[in-house]
């Protein structure tokens, strides 16, 4: 008996030991909420942020393996130096040089997002990559095939084990993983940041433009994310090659139509072209647009019924403003870049 | 230290002996995928009381949040979801707790509710890779029923119904409650769908609305005790 004890004893510390080792094998990543910014919106309970699933996140987002043929990856239509999007086209093209409907989106401050897609279809950041993965004109893929052609590689089992403390990989697993590297996508260090904290002050022309904007942008575009993260028909006449009728194609309510995401306005700067379907190439255009291109339609933006007025200078200050929102750490952050070996 | 590692390992064991335990005790809920009278099978031809023929190539769909009342008035519920596959005989039989009490009512949902629909990537039966989730419109396909009919002039003769949506007024799951003989057999009878909808009008069903709402009623008719 006294020897049963002691051997109980040995193995009750082997299972103790193991157990304090293995929480040890994942590194948490704590997420900071900048000063003066709202909670986030992702619920983090249900996917504890850690070392190991943003770098597995990261593999994933740069692999081609999400698509049919292994050849389109999300950085495919989601470049780090662009704010995480596809410039030059007005609308994304993928698998086979197929071409979408719409102009990606540039990725950043993911965590603080609630309804995803510029027709806020997607209800989750978790779901949201199933959207491009399914997309026939974008990955083409099946998640129960990525699945499977991840399980293959040695790699992946790898990288999973050490993430997730499993070899076995499903579609949650891949989703969960994607999520930790796309809600770390965090800028908020802008000139516009620094000027907020009293680090950096606005030249003249900034200044102007920044009350500019307050005075009519920002009711919208709402500091200090730049989105009201809501939908808006902004004024944009129909384009009747592509008849999008925006957000009412998800809720069928007649009054969505033609309202899309409001997008952030941070990195604007390097986000061109823009719009939904990226009709215009440069920011000059866009602030043309708001003063004298609105299409007064029935579900128009409210906060656009009134002109806007500005002078040639005027629209120099708001443009001089917006440049200010750029974020070149995040541009450029190696964290995020694609990962080496 | 010696006494509490030693508990500690009694815990561990007896646990082990409980989750033993349980796997001896459980017995199934059987479901019976029929058309009509006959066994169903898939891509077998079949004709409906509309006078379509057809052949059924897929049949998927949730039964969820399963409860039970017994005779002695007392009655279990648990927060569950099973997809059952109709190419895959195992999720036909669905493990519930064998207490020695008698059932008098089985109620479940037909599909998934509102809350696991916005709570982003899910693990098991409600992993998106299972195929019953959408893609540029969240939410889960509560049922997947896709075949052939001459009566359909669609390409390849296809029909697909995705009946889905959690949002209202579209919300497609559906209760049902059904009184159980004690053999504890459903049927799923995929005539009471065919019956109410006429192949060469409705055969393309892949979104929330009016359309999957009125398919989920007639989904509803499917299940029955014989």
């Amino acid at each position: 008996m006294k020897l049963k004890k002691r051997k109980g004893v040995i193995v009750g510390f082997i299972i103790l030991i193991s157990l304090s080792f293995t929480k040890r094998l994942t590194t948490p990543v704590y997420f900071e909420v900048p000063t003066n910014w709202p909670q986030p919106h992702y619920d983090f309970k249900n996917n504890p942020l850690t070392e190991e699933g943003f770098q597995l996140g990261r593999h994933l987002f740069y692999d081609p393996i999400l698509s049919r043929d292994n050849t389109i990856s999300c950085a495919s239509c989601h470049l780090q130096a662009t704010g995480f999007t596809h410039v030059d086209h007005d609308l994304s093209h993928g698998i086979e040089g197929k071409i979408g409907t719409r102009n990606s989106l540039a990725l950043m401050n993911l965590a603080w997002t609630k309804d995803f897609m510029w027709d806020g279809g997607v209800n989750h950041l978790d779901v949201q990559p199933l959207a491009p993965m399914t997309s026939s004109v974008e990955m083409d893929e099946k998640l129960d095939n990525i699945v499977a052609k991840l399980q293959k590689q040695e790699k992946y089992q790898l990288l999973f084990e050490k993430a997730f403390r499993t070899k076995k990989i499903t579609g949650q697993l891949t989703l969960k993983a994607l999520s930790q590297f796309l809600v770390q996508l965090k800028t908020s260090n802008s000139k516009y940041d620094k000027v907020m904290r009293n680090e950096d002050k606005f030249s003249n022309s900034e200044q102007k433009g920044y009350d500019l904007f307050k005075a009519n942008c920002a009711s919208c575009h709402k500091e200090p994310l730049f989105t009201s993260d809501t939908f808006e028909n902004n004024g944009l006449a129909l384009d009747a090659t592509l008849n999008d009728v925006g957000r009412m194609k998800i809720t069928g309510n007649p009054n969505d139509y033609q309202k899309f995401k409001v997008p952030t306005l941070r990195n604007i700067q390097f986000t061109f072209p823009y719009m939904h379907d990226g009709r215009f190439k440069t920011l000059t255009e866009v602030v043309k647009h708001y003063n004298s291109g609105i299409d007064k339609s029935k579900t128009l933006s409210r906060d656009l019924l009134k002109p806007m007025n500005l002078s040639d200078n005027d629209r120099v200050d708001l443009v001089a403003f917006l440049k200010t929102l750029s974020d070149t750490e995040f541009l450029f952050d190696p964290r995020f870049a694609y990962p080496k070996e | 230290m010696i006494k509490f590692v030693f508990s500690f390992l009694m815990c561990f064991l007896s646990f082990h002996s409980v989750v033993a335990q349980k796997e001896k005790d459980s017995t199934f809920l059987q479901l019976n995928l029929k058309f009509g009278s006959q066994p169903l099978q898939l891509n077998k031809t079949y004709i409906s009381k509309k006078n379509d023929t057809l052949q059924v190539s897929v049949l998927k769909f949730y039964i969820s949040n399963l409860q039970f009342d017994y005779s002695d008035n007392s009655f279990a519920s648990s927060r569950s979801y099973h997809l059952v596959d109709a190419e895959n005989p195992k999720s036909l039989r669905i493990p519930i707790e064998n207490n020695n009490k008698m059932i008098t009512t089985i109620q479940f949902q037909i599909g998934i509710d509102s809350t696991a629909s916005v709570s982003g990537a899910l693990a098991g039966d409600l992993d998106p890779a299972n195929g019953m989730y959408w893609a540029w419109q969240s939410g889960y396909i509560n049922t997947k029923i896709e075949g052939t009919s001459p009566s359909c002039k669609t390409r390849k003769n296809q029909f697909q119904f995705h009946i889905g949506g959690y949002k209202k007024p579209n919300y497609a799951m559906r209760n049902c409650i059904l009184h159980p003989n004690t053999n504890l057999e459903i049927t799923v009878d995929i005539a009471e769908l065919f019956s109410n909808i006429n192949l060469q009008q409705t055969n393309s069903v892949m979104i929330p609305g009016i359309k999957a709402m009125e398919l989920a009623d007639y989904c509803l008719t499917m299940f029955k005790i014989e």
